[in-house]
């Protein structure tokens, strides 16, 4: 007879997981579709960069360094966006409909585990795909240009993203019963936070009052593809007014589709222009986000007096307090106040014609 | 002797309004197969969930082998195979086991060995490394059994185990209750197919709309509730059977008889007592006497079925 029951050394779920993750031809279709798609991207871009130097423009090696880089990080991020809440979406609507569920209920394993493991096997595989990536990524080395600070940026970034992503895929699972209603909520929220601010900051001047203002930059915060395109943008040491910053090798400058992306990066200011750093609110964005909705899907998941509070709580607010703590302290690193619009700047006054008396009429 | 399930007015509503179980005291003896009879929606599942510790009873006290229920307890005395099971298709069968076994912390060598000796058990090591999917549905309710055992539990819940098998997996399944029994495990279960009931259960409670009704050893439940006997005869020669049915029907212990629908030479007799063997004998020579040529007579006493469809129905009535 059973006198004691030990807590699982190893996740259960995770070795779950790790057994069944690549089993079936779905995982190598998605990683042959994503290094497909970097490879294509790669291409496309430096085929972008020859044709500008072909024009006549002054294209050094570090700008198509540069621009691959920053081509492939968005190219990931846009990957990690869309596949992270898919994987994750099932995770509990699918224990379930498998009918599974109260199994699971019936042993020591406690939700939260289920969800750890869940979304620790999700990032495993992105971890996989990132990996795997690294021989296309590679070929910046050959052009160079591109800051290790950049670098660490964007690995942070896009780590953050997965587990925002894959979050708000475990969010939904534990929300709905079934799969599908998981799957489209999940991907309403990634288009709520994805689509939706980058289509009001695009419209932000046409309807602002008066018009033509720049959109604010916290519009942008919880963007990831602003994120990295504000990471990725390399801003001038000194402004020389004669030269143009933008330089028309930047894709994401340019080219319409693309350049949407970036809209509400740039200031203009008159000492020149001045990049946004959103990516910082969006790190922090993501690590709060993150523990919320795990907070959330942590009560969710329970089968029955969900809201009960639990000792897990604590250690929910504590990461949550700390992220907020962080924040608060240092505001003025992340909280972005923007220059002013020059146009909008007030004018000198005008000195009022200096009245002539009229001479004295003999 | 410690009564391995103990249930004292266990009550519980969904939603405060839909009374699942109206203070059902239930007692089942270390060591005995429990059948748990009653029809849809009479509380069955609900009670093997509260004592799964996947519910929790609105009032009313669970004690599992003198223990008092909590989720801990549960989780380390009770082993639960729910009515709809599902399978990880994706896992081959020892996979689907050490999962299992895993979550309950077993591991290394004690892991490998619990899963080697399940297998055995439930006659799976054969098929150790298919996929679960490729497994039938008799493969795949012993394998959902066998993971109710990975802890050593001494107490099993099965929520309608023999549902959708064929015969000869419902006759496997049989033999691996009484094997679990004679292992000392007290297995509770919830079934519809009686019969299957009748032959593999020392004990049977019938809960009806929360309540139950009776409970206890079958042989004695069922003379608890004897209100008479019923006896079936076939007459040899079609001419004797209007002598024969004049003859039972002025009998004092026959309540009624008459010809069966579907063959007019067989006759049955409801009798207003339960007869012993004497009666029975005194009944037939009558017969043989007054020239009937009596070719079959067997006496039989109310099955499973007829006592729950009869228990059930007089519930109904009084309850509509």
């Amino acid at each position: 007879m059973a006198t004691h029951i030990r807590r699982p050394l190893l996740n259960p779920i995770l070795v779950r997981e790790a057994r069944t993750r690549m089993r079936g031809f779905r995982p190598y279709l998605i990683l042959t579709v994503f290094l497909l798609l970097l490879i294509l991207s790669t291409f496309g871009i430096y085929q972008y960069m020859v044709f500008q130097a072909r024009t006549g423009m002054v294209v050094l090696s570090s700008h198509i360094g540069q621009a691959l880089f920053k081509g492939l990080a968005f190219t990931e991020m846009l990957f990690i966006v869309l596949v992270a809440p898919i994987l994750t979406s099932g995770a509990i609507s699918g224990e379930r409909e498998r009918l599974t569920y109260d199994m699971l209920l019936a042993t020591p394993l406690k939700p939260g585990q289920m969800l750890a493991g869940k979304l620790i096997g999700a990032l495993s595989y992105l971890l996989l795909l990132i990996v795997a990536s690294i021989p296309v990524f590679s070929t910046v080395l050959i052009f160079g240009g591109v800051e290790l600070r950049t670098l660490i940026w964007v690995v942070l970034l896009l780590g953050s993203a997965a587990l925002f992503f894959g979050t708000i895929g475990l969010f939904c699972s534990s929300l709905f019963g079934r799969t599908t209603p998981a799957t489209i909520a999940s991907y309403t929220l990634v288009l709520i936070v994805c689509g939706v601010p980058l289509l009001v900051a695009s419209i932000w001047p046409q309807f602002s009052n008066p018009m033509g203002q720049s959109p604010p930059p916290w519009l942008l915060y919880l963007n990831p593809f602003s994120a990295i395109v504000a990471v990725t943008t390399v801003t001038p040491a000194t402004f020389q007014p004669d030269m143009p910053f933008f330089s028309v090798n930047d894709p994401f400058m340019v080219v319409p589709f693309l350049s949407q992306f970036s809209v509400g990066i740039i200031r203009y200011a008159p000492e020149g222009p001045v990049l946004m750093p959103v990516y910082r609110a969006t790190l922090l964005g993501f690590w709060l986000g993150t523990f919320v909705l795990l907070w959330f899907s942590s009560h969710l998941a329970l089968p029955a007096r969900r809201w009960r509070p639990r000792w897990s709580d604590l250690g929910f607010v504590a990461a949550v307090g700390a992220i907020a703590l962080l924040m608060w302290v240092r505001i003025d690193w992340w909280w972005i106040v923007p220059p002013v619009d020059p146009w909008l700047m007030p004018m000198e006054p005008m000195p009022m014609p200096v009245p002539i008396d009229p001479a004295p009429v003999p | 002797m410690t009564l391995a399930i103990e249930t004292i007015d266990l009550t519980h509503r969904y939603n405060k309004k839909l009374v699942a179980l109206d203070r059902l005291n239930l007692r089942v003896e270390q060591g005995c197969i429990y059948g748990f009879i009653g029809p849809n929606g009479a509380g069955k599942t609900t009670t093997l969930r509260i004592l799964a510790g996947l519910l929790s009873p609105t009032k009313g006290e669970v004690r599992l082998l003198g223990e008092r229920l909590t989720t801990r307890a549960a989780q380390r005395l009770v082993g639960y195979m729910p009515d709809f099971f599902g399978v990880y298709d994706d896992l081959r069968v020892w996979e689907y086991l050490d999962f299992f076994a895993r979550c309950y912390g077993l591991r290394g060598a004690r892991l490998r060995q619990v899963v080697d000796e399940l297998l055995d058990l439930v006659d799976l090591a054969g098929k150790r490394d298919a996929f679960v999917q490729t497994l039938s549905r008799g493969m795949q309710q012993r394998l959902c059994l066998a993971h109710a055992l990975v802890h050593d539990p001494p107490v099993l819940l099965l929520d309608e185990p023999a549902s959708g098998l064929d015969p000869r997996a419902r006759v496997e399944l049989r033999e691996l209750l009484r094997t679990l029994r004679d292992m000392g495990k007290t297995i509770m279960l919830s079934s519809h197919i009686l019969s299957e009931l009748a032959e593999v259960c020392d004990a049977i409670g019938i809960i009806d709309h929360g309540r139950m009704i009776i409970s206890g050893p079958l042989a004695e439940v069922q003379q608890q509730l004897a209100t008479g006997a019923r006896a079936r005869l076939r007459i040899a020669r079609e001419s004797d059977v209007v002598l024969a049915l004049a003859l039972l029907q002025r009998h004092p212990l026959v309540s009624a008889a008459g010809a069966a629908a579907a063959d007019p030479r067989a006759l049955i007799i409801d009798f207003s007592e339960a007869l012993n063997e004497e009666q029975c004998a005194a009944i037939l020579a009558e017969l043989v006497n007054a020239g009937v040529a009596v070719s079959e007579f067997s006496a039989r006493s109310e099955n499973l079925e007829e006592l729950f469809l009869r228990l059930t129905a007089n519930t109904g009535q009084a309850n509509g």
